[in-house]
């Protein structure tokens, strides 16, 4: 798929290895890059290196070794086989071209080049700069396993594969990106997920052309599903294990990026956005009461404001036995009006929170909830019941437990609102139906947005609406295609 | 001994499962008929909702009009009656759907669908109705309303029925 890059086969002579690699990585002109040379039955070897990436305390244990076999061995020995055996690591394997001792070495490995051999070798003494796995501050559990992702690919397919030793789990990996070569990983159960899914995703993947990613798995997503301009999340994210297994058995295909902690999880309905893992370590009965409370939450987060905005604009819709709502004093400045301040007024407290240091946000919350809500409505700007809806409407986004979910939901908020505004009890329902209309028209990677509930399915959205025992969903959700209906077998 | 045990389990276990797989393939019209009868239900509940917000003049009720003239009708008894004999009329709507246009992918036959049932109703059938007002007397509200609402309610069992169609054959092209 990548145009075919001219190759450079090691050189017999070393001296001319070094010219390349030197030329090549900037070895001198970079400081993170380096080459050790030293002689080994006479015969003269270079180590090339990337300082930062690999684990100093492996490679002098192996330089020692090497140094070993200067004493024992006479020069006649065969150098190649020699050195070869006393690598004294797991991971070692043959290079034939200097390119590939180039992407090698700057990932981390360590590449071992003899004078008068047209191969190196290659060992894996990678040790990158990371965290260890800790819990995700998006995906809380009460109770569970809290270890999480972390921006390490191999510690995140290792967390994967602790939870999943099937060997028919399939972890593909492949590079991404002309100069970073960002290392990206196709998960799956092989007899599971859908091979037409697979092969799509993969192609997508292979043709990427692009520099760098290093907004790593965001901008993969972008490539693999057509986002535009439609405000809602079309993949899942998440940065538990547990949730990232749990997706493969039912037959996802999930996307590793390095550099990451969020897993791809595909494909992905609106529905997998309203589900959280707390809720399969409750009980069935608590999992699904969790579950209507957030999604009283998120139908609030939507439809309460608009509602509201109409009742004040048109009161006489207003049915006889809540005819209380609706605002008691005369306002200075339109409902409407305010609705719209209120809510930028919430987006720009969520955005200063986010850069606010900590120790100054005490201040900015007291600022925000006492001076600005009580003194606005104390000088007439604001009624009291604006600062109520629009407080209830934000709540409602928080409880919604994908973020993106609940951004996009805020979005379709603002439009009923300004619908309802201008045009009444029609701009609200029209508005309503576009933006059903308009979601049943999504379909990324081949998944229709709103499946199960449009289209329909009976199971599927039973397994939506309450938390079903885990003995008894025996069978995997159909939109996913899998191979293998069962998850239980029958005996 | 005990491997004899497991195994009888196994047989006992296995009949009745292998029996709703084969009855999962064979049951495309017993999914159409679920299809309508949730469609119906839902749909009606939300037009009831609507109703009581009087976003509508149109309450699930209208349906009972034709043949029942006691008061019960036009209490919140009748619009839940009104609600089950519309989930069972939908079950007739979808396999209609299923009759007629199943083999169309493209959700905008849904909707479409459900246009042409809404003027079924609102024209063909006004005179059935005799407590239904004629269009021009309902009102902007009362028309987007049940409109946008009969549009839901075509794309739900059209956009519903279109794709298990779609999935029924693509599983038997796999399966020959």
């Amino acid at each position: 798929m990548h145009p075919k890059k001219e190759e450079t086969p090691i050189h017999k002579k070393i001296a001319e290895n070094e010219k390349f690699l030197k030329d090549k990585m900037g070895i001198g002109k970079s400081f993170d890059v380096g080459v050790r040379k030293m002689n080994i039955l006479n015969k003269e070897v270079h180590i090339y290196y990337c300082t930062g990436l690999c684990d100093s305390e492996f490679i002098i244990m192996l330089l020692k070794e090497l140094l070993e076999v200067d004493h024992e061995y006479r020069t006649s020995a065969k150098t190649k086989d020699v050195i070869k055996n006393h690598l004294a690591h797991q991971q070692v394997s043959t290079a034939k071209n200097l390119d590939e001792v180039i992407d090698r070495v700057l990932s981390g490995l360590i590449a071992v080049l003899i004078d008068g051999q047209n191969e190196g070798f290659i060992v894996d003494v990678r040790s990158y700069p990371g965290r260890t796995p800790q819990e995700p501050d998006v995906e809380k559990v009460v109770r569970g396993s809290r270890d999480g992702y972390t921006e390490n690919i191999v510690e995140n397919t290792a967390l994967t594969r602790r939870r999943l030793r099937d060997g028919r789990l399939r972890n593909e990996i492949m590079q991404v990106g002309d100069r970073s070569k960002t290392d990206v990983c196709i998960s799956f159960l092989e007899d599971v997920a859908d091979p037409g899914l697979i092969e799509t995703i993969r192609g997508e993947l292979k043709a990427i052309r692009i520099d760098g990613i290093p907004m790593a798995d965001k901008t993969v997503e972008e490539f693999l599903v057509k986002q535009g301009w439609n405000p809602f999340p079309l993949v899942r994210y998440t940065e538990r294990p547990d949730v990232a297994a749990t997706h493969l058995l039912e037959g996802h295909v999930l996307v590793f990026v390095d550099t990451s902690p969020s897993v791809i999880i595909t494909p992905t309905t609106f529905f997998h956005h309203v589900q959280h893992a707390e809720e399969y370590r409750q009980t069935p009965m608590i999992g699904a009461f969790l579950r209507w409370i957030r999604f009283a939450g998120m139908l609030t987060s939507i439809f309460l404001l608009p509602l509201w905005l109409l009742f004040v604009l048109h009161g006489e819709l207003l049915p006889e036995n809540i005819d209380f709502i609706g605002p008691n004093k005369k306002s200075n400045i339109p409902i409407f009006l305010q609705i719209i301040f209120a809510e930028m007024g919430i987006d720009v407290l969520r955005m200063a929170a986010i850069h606010t240091p900590s120790a100054l946000s005490t201040a900015m919350g007291l600022i925000a909830a006492v001076l600005i809500g009580q003194i606005a409505i104390d000088v007439g700007l604001f009624v009291s019941e604006v600062i109520l809806y629009v407080a209830l409407a934000a709540i409602g986004s928080f409880s919604t437990p994908s973020y993106e979910m609940s951004i996009a939901n805020k979005i379709v908020r603002l439009i009923l609102i300004t619908l309802v505004f201008l045009f009444g009890v029609p701009g609200f329902v029209i508005g309503c139906t576009a933006v059903l209309l308009y979601m049943c028209s999504i379909k990324n990677l081949n998944t229709p947005y709103l499946w199960p509930f449009i289209p329909f399915n009976p199971q599927a959205m039973l397994q939506v609406l309450v938390r079903v025992a885990v003995p008894l969903s025996k069978v995997r959700p159909s939109i996913v295609h899998p191979q293998q209906h069962k998850k239980q077998s029958d005996a | 001994m005990k491997s004899e045990r497991n195994g009888q389990e196994e047989t006992d276990h296995r009949e009745p499962l292998e029996q709703n797989q084969t009855e999962k393939q064979v049951s495309f019209t017993g999914r159409v008929l679920t299809i309508g009868f949730i469609g119906g239900l839902f749909w009606s509940l939300i037009g009831y909702l609507l109703y009581l917000l009087n976003f509508t003049k149109i309450k699930p009720a209208l349906v009972l009009t034709p043949w029942v003239v006691a008061d019960w009708k036009d209490q919140a008894l009748g619009n839940w009656i009104g609600i089950f004999i519309i989930a069972f009329l939908s079950m007739l709507v979808a396999m209609a759907y299923k009759i007629l246009l199943a083999k169309f992918k493209h959700m905008i036959t849904g909707v479409i669908y459900g246009i042409i049932l809404w003027g079924i109703v609102f024209y063909l059938l006004r005179p059935i109705f005799p407590a239904l007002e004629p269009i021009q007397e309902l009102g902007t509200n009362t028309v987007t309303t049940t409109l946008c609402l009969y549009v839901l309610y075509g794309l739900f069992i059209g956009f519903s029925i279109s794709f298990e169609y779609d999935e029924l054959t693509k599983a038997r092209q796999e399966g020959h």
